[in-house]
């Protein structure tokens, strides 16, 4: 008896830890999105209204460019009328992004976790190295880098730049990935009658699938949520991605909160339909070599 | 089928030479095993034959072609593997067939091909089974009818028992031969393990730190082992060694007792020798040489008895230096701590050089 009641109220803790950690970590996604549908006098009003009276979709209309912008400032009409070339540019930009990264950085990874090839040790860690600085301390070299390659203020240039910082990911966690396959199975591939490349793509690709694919996602979403690259490195507002569009609704005269938080939802809803679309992949993805097969 | 020649091979990864200088004939459906300890270069001689690795020096022949730079895929082999190496996201059917559809087979040809292999092996239940649903002794089967679908020159075998248990072992190591006997396609097999290369083997070829000691048919390894190093690996339990020389009435022992020669050697002036004994050609009488009984393991069938030198029963179990394994057919009802008499016998003993360990009777 006294064993059951220990046991019930050990669940009861239990659902209530994870109920809190669910609320905290929602909490945020919930004030955005009520701060997106909410009238703008309730977005200030104390104390906070977390039930809005009337709701409406307005801000998202037009940031789509659905809805008229009449009757709003010509400060915030001017980003939210740029907000869907952001959105076509974010998708471009880490679209390229990934595809790039993912076809460099497999292929790399698959060198290093296979080739003998001197100091490659060395260079794998000084790949994984540079994926360890902090953006800050890169931004103002390769600002001076695009400028001397006339790259500067164009997406080719950002691309560059996300490509170049997603090799260095996707290097770190194929490599990984890679080593957790028996090479046999390649000797295996090469002996039934494939060349190198051949045992690569008919065999060793076929089995990373998942890992290649939250590999992707992860580039992807960090592509996508980037803000202090796009911001130091592209000026021009018709190439700048969603982030940095996001930051242009706040001014030296006014923050509208309003058309950011609607901008933060419209931004948040790729990342979560990716995740969901690929949730099992993912997971499998990033749990593969964790345990002994 | 198809003979396979190794002439003055060599392999060294950077500076370290791996294979110095073997060279082994290989008949047209013969089952050679390539057996020693590891780290000998076995493998590494095998995944040269396969093309897996690159010859340093040295030529190999598979029928009357030079194959040294013929990748893997052309060289007509077929390979299994220790972790058997099927791949995980084909079916049991598409790993068979995997090689034959690479050549552009004929569909037919592939279905018929792969039926027979599966018929051979007992694999037509499984066929569309992916390779995580099988047992181990099942994914061993697949990766031998992957290699026969081919219908190769040449078999290659890499320890491909090792993963699985010791009663599928057994079972699996008859299936090996049998098959070989159906096909009678020249196979290379390697292992460490002595038993395995006993009982299947044509032909042993016994390899240490990247040379051939001995090569021969398994009962001629047994019976006039070339050196100390052959002796020692070939048989289970090992052949007991004593140390010591010639003397005037027999073989004098380090540990001052004489056992009985035959026949001394020529040149056998005082010089440092080893007599060597296996555990099944000593037996218990009356006029033997007094040992001390340590450990007695009774196998049913048989009785193995570990026995020292009387008063150095108490030496540490690792020092094997005076140690004596007798195996008895008979069962004994001594203890540990009896005095017993033992007796080898003087027509099945080998005598080695103690400084180069070459067999001298």
């Amino acid at each position: 008896m006294i064993v059951t009641r220990s046991t019930h109220l050990q669940r009861v803790a239990l659902y209530a830890a994870v109920s809190a950690i669910v609320l905290w970590t929602l909490a945020p996604f919930y004030w955005m999105l009520v701060s997106s549908v909410s009238e703008q006098r309730d977005l200030f009003s104390f104390p906070p209204v977390w039930f809005p009276r009337t709701i409406s979709f307005e801000r998202f209309w037009q940031l789509l460019g659905i809805g008229s912008l009449g009757d709003i400032d010509e400060e915030t009409a001017r980003p939210a009328r740029l907000f869907r070339s952001a959105l076509l540019n974010s998708v471009i930009v880490c679209g390229i992004t990934t595809i790039v990264g993912l076809t460099i950085g497999t292929t790399a990874a698959y060198a290093y976790a296979r080739l003998r090839f001197s100091f490659s040790r060395y260079l794998m860690a000084l790949t994984v190295m540079v994926h360890m600085l902090p953006p800050i301390a890169t931004v103002i070299p390769l600002y001076i880098l695009l400028r001397k390659i006339g790259l500067l203020n164009q997406l080719s240039g950002l691309i560059l730049v996300y490509a170049a910082l997603s090799v260095t990911y996707v290097v770190w966690v194929m490599n990984g990935y890679f080593r957790t396959i028996p090479r046999e199975l390649e000797d295996a591939a090469r002996i039934d009658g494939c060349s190198r490349m051949g045992a690569l793509f008919r065999v060793v690709l076929p089995i990373v699938v998942p890992g290649l694919i939250a590999t992707g996602i992860l580039v992807f979403i960090t592509t996508w949520n980037e803000f202090l690259y796009v911001l130091v490195l592209v000026n021009d507002p018709a190439n700048k991605t969603v982030p940095a569009m996001i930051a242009e609704f706040s001014t030296q005269d006014q923050i509208k909160y309003g058309m950011i938080m609607t901008g933060g939802i419209i931004v948040s809803l790729p990342p979560v339909l990716l995740a969901l679309i690929f949730q099992r992949r993912l997971i499998s993805g990033l749990t593969a070599g964790a345990i002994k097969g | 089928m198809s003979s396979v020649e190794i002439r003055h091979v060599t392999k060294s990864f950077g500076l370290a030479p791996i294979i110095k200088g073997v060279s082994i004939d290989i008949q047209d459906g013969e089952f050679v095993i390539l057996v020693g300890p590891s780290g000998c270069g076995k493998s590494t001689l095998l995944r040269m034959i396969a093309g897996l690795e690159d010859i340093s020096g040295g030529e190999i022949r598979i029928g009357s072609r030079v194959v040294n730079n013929v990748p893997p895929k052309d060289r007509d082999i077929a390979m299994v593997f220790q972790n058997y190496a099927l791949y995980p996201h084909m079916t049991v059917a598409q790993n068979m067939a995997f090689s034959l559809k690479l050549k552009r087979s004929p569909q037919g040809e592939i279905d018929e091909r792969v039926a027979r292999a599966a018929e051979i092996l007992g694999l037509k239940p499984l066929l569309e089974r992916f390779p995580r649903q099988l047992s181990g002794g099942q994914r061993q089967r697949v990766a031998m009818g992957r290699a026969i679908v081919r219908d190769p020159q040449v078999f290659l075998f890499d320890e491909p028992l090792s993963n699985l248990d010791a009663k599928l072992r057994v079972a699996m190591r008859a299936e090996i031969k049998a098959l070989h006997q159906r096909l009678k396609t020249t196979t290379i097999y390697v292992t460490h393990d002595q038993i395995e290369a006993m009982t299947m083997a044509d032909k042993i070829v016994v390899m240490h730190d990247g040379i051939v000691e001995q090569m021969g048919a398994p009962l001629e390894l047994y019976d006039r082992p070339a050196n100390l190093f052959v002796a020692g690996f070939i048989g289970s339990p090992a052949m007991n060694f004593i140390k010591g020389n010639v003397g005037s009435n027999g073989f004098k022992a380090e540990s001052g007792q004489t056992f009985p020669l035959a026949a001394a050697p020529a040149a056998s002036d005082g010089r440092p020798m080893v007599y060597g004994i296996r555990p099944e050609h000593i037996r218990l009488t009356d006029e033997g040489v007094p040992v001390e009984v340590v450990v007695i393991e009774p196998t049913g069938s048989e009785t193995q008895i570990i026995v020292r030198p009387a008063g150095e029963r108490d030496k540490p179990v690792a020092d094997h230096s005076s140690a004596i394994t007798c195996v008895l057919k008979d069962r004994i009802a001594a203890r540990p701590g009896d005095m017993i008499r033992v007796m080898p016998d003087p027509t099945k003993l080998h005598l080695f050089d103690g400084k180069t360990g070459g067999r001298l009777n």
